[in-house]
């Protein structure tokens, strides 16, 4: 029997150390490639040297030669695969190239060191054929059924035509933001290995059940033959939330050598291929405003790119659908299908480059209409969600904008471009606003177990990303159970568990959290508060009846200060605000690093990421740290972080809304509005480089 | 893969002589990079970190001796008031684990035109000593670098030491680059004042096929102080001179278009750096802050 007292809450919102920093600093938590497996193989991949084709012919013999090489497969020797619906992932079973450096085969060797070299040594020739590789606004362009996350790919409201020729003041321009790759500090890896018909993978992954699921089906097999374990992993961004290729490799290699297991850590440069990377976008946006600066009429349209062999289409003008208020609103996608890899997930698909866009528009527009840029967007705030027509279960923007504009000084600001120098320095102050909704993935279960001794186990087999859910969780479980964050034995990442839904789209606490709750709920019901040992119940996240009368979005506001040198145009960006209505922050201290790391990726987005690919080739040849840049510490200046706290009792019971994603939405325009203010030279392209501002 | 560990010059120079593929390996920051990208596959390294001789520095007939062993981080810390403008250049470069392992006779060796090291050589004309078994030869630093990562070392040859006078005046060093840190120089500029020769010794980084001496300008900005009499009154050099000097180092450049930036992009920037790191000596020379 429990004697534990319950307590009532006070674990959520507290700034809880990460439970799993110990663990993380003494090297003692397993990433996928550290799992312990008895006399592994290794696998180096190949990957096709033309960008669309066929392979004619492969030359093994020296590769198996080698000492230490176990097989080379190809396509010639591969099992066959039971389910070749997905081209991504549908590989090594033809000798179709689609696109540069897909993979064609793998070596498995005794050691890393030989099947690498190994790879260097097998021969494959090819049938080239004519490809397309580069985005072109003039190029063959479609309209997709659909976009990522089911949103629809156009709409339209009023008369946009109309309300363009009587608006007082108009706006026409074109945004560009580069293809860009997530480049998490842990590359893709997996260990596989099939045991009698079972397959076991140890992965770098957002979700173990979905790539649980994923594999079941493309191998043939009953999902419970299929464990995922995936207990911590070094980041994501959105390119470890689908399975892409290079799991299947392992685990179709593995088939060959069953019993041992197969270990495929995709090396950093490698990672430019294949593991999904955020589309390049064109971007035309025209606004229409009164005299009074009330916009009259929006339209965003978006050109991207997808693989021919797969379908992914980003919403990047989804955010415009709700933004701000306007009668007369059109949104259009349009894609070109490439000899490329598939474009998949990076941190906010849609949203970051979107709002790129949009709040660099409003930037323009809100000079053009005389008006404070926060102003500006305060008198075109909407009243109700544009998109469903529902109204907002919170909406705090305008709280975020004014305390942003209060804790940064933004009275200070002058508003003519180009007027404060400060030595060398040309300053200027930017501002944008974020958004991101809050989206609830159904049919994640937690286990509650009382195990004695006031111990309660809380099982699922959500993925901790880096992001610090294990931490939250735990938080999440302590107050729902009532009981001190030290009673809670929190068991996440593997399939073992029961289902979880993927760590991404900034849902995980929503989704998990609820479950959670729910299963606490139960718990108490039948088991009361002193249950037994083993006493156990699970429970389904529940749907939540509110969707259907509020929608539901996080907010925030971003100040950014960017100095220009006036001669050389080198940008910096001392200090940086973002503001957050993201609704009840479970723990501050890990929420506080997911803002800054949001804001960080912004300032890299506006400054640095840019994927180049050589049309000629077909691949990005800046494929490493060297030449794809990423902030450094020495980049990043004071960094002021905070949120309102904000009461939103319909999103789920924690009051949560997720918060991994929105600090990128926006921050990239913000830090370009900044470098208008500076300079007086308006940069539409992404990233902005110093030779953009040459005049 | 044969890995050699000579302890001794002597040693180095008979293993590099009976392996004239072998490649040299110091802080291997260079060679490690190459390896890892599948770039070059020697049949052997040879590792020069156990040869004492290479990694010391000393005073020679009045200039500095300084071996290739020599790692950034000493450049700093040992060579800072002797060498100024090495030791800022030093300091722009990688990170603190980079500057740790990487060498300047490194950055000779792989000569590339972005190399941070190398402005500052050409400004104080540095000769580069090298050897092999048949003996020993002194190239000054802009007959050894001759083409984009070329240099004259023969297959038998290692550099031991580079060789240039201490700094008789100020020196400055200035890189543009699109981060603040761990950044390959767009294009770079490493200026000497050498008021006892009566001379400007000036370098382009990055912005050619090789480091750029802008002979012009040196002769142009030489001549302006002459004929105002500036090295000894100490006065400003006038401001269209200043200019002067950044056209005719912006001219001296070859840049071109690369993912690191836009060849005009480049061309202004070496002017701005010209200008303002000669301002930056002047100044100092005047003995005004700033
Ligand atoms: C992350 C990172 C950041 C970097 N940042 C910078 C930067 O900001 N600026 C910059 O200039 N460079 C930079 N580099 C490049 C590199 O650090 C420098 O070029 C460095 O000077 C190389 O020195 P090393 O001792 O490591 O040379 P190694 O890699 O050991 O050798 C470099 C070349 O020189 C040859 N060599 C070495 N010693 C001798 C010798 N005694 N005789 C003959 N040949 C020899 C080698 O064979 C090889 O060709 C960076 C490298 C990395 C990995």
């Amino acid at each position: 029997m429990s004697t534990t007292t319950r307590t009532t809450g006070g674990a959520i919102g507290a700034s809880l150390d990460r439970i799993d920093g110990p663990r993380k600093v003494t090297g003692t938590a397993p990433y996928a490639y550290e799992h312990r497996v008895d006399n592994p193989l290794y696998l180096f991949p190949l990957r096709s040297e033309i960008v669309r084709g066929q392979v004619t012919g492969i030359d093994a013999s020296a590769a198996e030669a080698l000492p230490g090489v176990v097989v080379v497969v190809t396509h010639e020797n591969a099992p066959q695969l039971a389910d070749t619906g997905d081209r991504e992932l549908a590989i090594l079973q033809s000798g179709e190239v689609a696109f540069r450096n897909q993979y064609v085969g793998a070596v498995l060797a005794e050691t890393f060191e030989a099947a690498r070299h190994a790879a260097g040594l097998v021969e494959v020739s090819y049938a080239e054929e004519p490809h397309e590789a580069e985005l072109r606004e003039d190029g063959d362009l479609y309209t997709p059924e659909q976009l990522n996350a089911g949103f629809p790919t156009d709409t339209e409201e009023g008369d946009v035509e109309e309300a363009f020729s009587s608006a007082a003041v108009t706006l026409d321009g074109r945004y560009t933001t580069p293809m860009e790759h997530n480049n998490p500090m842990e590359p893709h890896t997996t260990v596989a290995v099939w045991k009698a018909g079972d397959l076991t993978l140890y992965e770098s992954t957002q979700g173990a059940h979905p790539v649980q699921r994923t594999v079941a089906k493309i191998f043939g097999i009953d999902r419970n033959r299929a464990r995922v374990v995936a207990p911590y992993v070094g980041g994501g961004f959105g390119s470890k939330g689908l399975p892409h290729a290079n799991t299947i490799l392992a685990a179709l290699a593995a088939q060959m050598v069953e019993g041992r297991p197969v270990k495929f850590a995709v090396t950093r440069q490698q990672m430019f291929t294949g593991v999904g990377y955020r589309t390049p976008t064109i971007q035309k946006i025209r606004l229409g405003a009164d005299s009074e600066g009330r916009l009259t009429a929006v339209t965003h349209d978006v050109i991207e790119q997808t693989s021919k062999i797969k379908e992914f289409a980003e919403q990047t003008a989804a955010v415009t659908r709700s933004m701000y208020a306007t009668d007369n609103r059109r949104t259009t996608h349009r894609l070109a299908a490439l000899d490329v890899p598939v474009p998949s997930w990076m941190r906010a698909p849609g949203e970051a480059p979107g709002m790129f866009a949009l709040e660099s528009a409003m930037d323009e527009m809100a000079e053009k209409c005389g008006l404070d840029p926060i102003e500006f967007r305060i008198r075109n705030e909407p009243e109700i969600d544009a998109e469903t027509g529902l109204p907002y279960s919170s909406r705090n923007l305008v709280a975020c904008l004014r305390e942003g504009a209060e804790r940064f000084g933004w009275r200070d600001r002058t508003p003519a471009p180009r007027s404060h120098q400060e030595g060398r320095w040309l300053v200027g102050n930017g501002v944008a606003s974020a958004t991101y909704p809050v989206f609830r993935l159904p049919g994640s279960r937690a286990t509650i177990r009382y195990e004695g001794d006031d111990k309660y186990a809380v099982e699922f087999g959500a993925a901790d990303v880096g992001t610090g859910a294990w931490t939250a969780l735990t938080q999440i479980s302590a107050d729902a159970i009532g009981v001190g964050v030290d009673n809670i034995e929190l068991r996440i990442g593997d399939t073992a568990f029961p289902f979880a839904s993927v760590a991404g789209g900034s849902s995980g606490i929503t989704a998990w959290g609820s479950a959670i709750f729910e299963a606490a709920r139960v718990f108490r019901e039948r088991h009361g508060d002193n249950p037994s040992e083993g006493d156990e119940v699970q429970a389904r996240t529940p749907n939540n009846p509110e969707t259907e009368n509020y929608a539901m979005h996080a907010f925030g506001a971003f100040f950014v200060e960017a100095r220009v040198d006036v001669d050389t145009c080198e940008v910096r960006v001392p200090r940086m605000t973002g503001v957050f209505a993201a609704g009840k922050i479970i723990n501050a201290k890990t929420a506080r690093s997911q803002f800054m790391g949001g804001m960080t990726m912004g300032l890299s987005m506006a400054l640095h990421e840019e994927s180049l690919v050589d049309g000629r080739f077909g691949h990005v040849i800046n494929q490493d740290f060297a030449e794809y840049h990423i902030p450094t510490n020495a980049d990043i200046g004071e960094m002021d972080i905070s949120w309102i706290d904000e009461d939103d009792p319909y999103v789920n019971p924690m009051g949560s809304k997720g918060i991994g994603e929105i600090g990128i939405v926006g921050s990239a325009a913000a830090v370009a509005n900044a470098v208008y203010n500076a300079t007086g030279i308006r940069v539409r392209d992404l990233p902005i480089t110093p030779d953009k501002l040459i005049q | 893969m044969q890995f050699l560990q000579p302890h001794s010059w002597r040693e180095a120079l008979e293993a590099r002589a009976a392996h004239p593929g072998a490649r040299p390996i110091f802080g291997g920051t260079d060679v490690m990079v190459d390896l890892n990208f599948g770039r070059k596959r020697p049949e052997t390294v040879i590792d020069l970190t156990r040869v004492p001789e290479i990694r010391e520095w000393n005073r020679e007939d009045g200039l500095l001796r300084i071996g290739a062993g020599v790692t950034y981080t000493r450049a700093i810390t040992e060579l800072g008031n002797l060498l100024p403008g090495l030791a800022m250049a030093s300091r722009t470069v990688g990170s603190p684990q980079i500057r740790n392992r990487g060498t300047i006779g490194g950055n000779l060796g792989s000569a590339s035109p972005a190399g941070d090291a190398l402005p500052p050589l050409y400004a104080s004309h540095a000769v580069i000593e090298v050897a092999s078994t048949r003996g020993t030869r002194r190239i000054p630093v802009g007959q050894f670098i001759i083409g984009p990562k070329r240099n004259v070392l023969e297959p038998d040859e290692l550099i031991i030491a580079f060789i240039m006078p201490e700094a008789e005046g100020p020196q400055q060093y200035a890189k543009i680059g699109t981060r603040n840190a761990m950044v390959i120089a767009v294009c770079s500029f490493g200026l000497a004042l050498h008021p006892e020769s009566r001379s400007v010794g000036a370098c382009i980084g990055s912005a050619g096929p090789t480091p750029i001496q802008p002979r012009d300008a040196e002769n142009f900005i030489e001549d302006v102080i002459e004929e105002h009499d500036l090295w000894e009154s100490r006065a400003e050099i006038p401001a269209s001179a200043l200019d002067r000097f950044g056209v005719l180092a912006s001219e001296a450049a070859m840049p071109i278009d690369d993912v690191r930036g836009s060849a005009d992009y480049r061309r202004h920037a070496v002017g701005v750096l010209a200008r303002r790191t000669l301002t930056w000596a002047w100044n100092e020379h005047r003995g005004v802050a700033g």
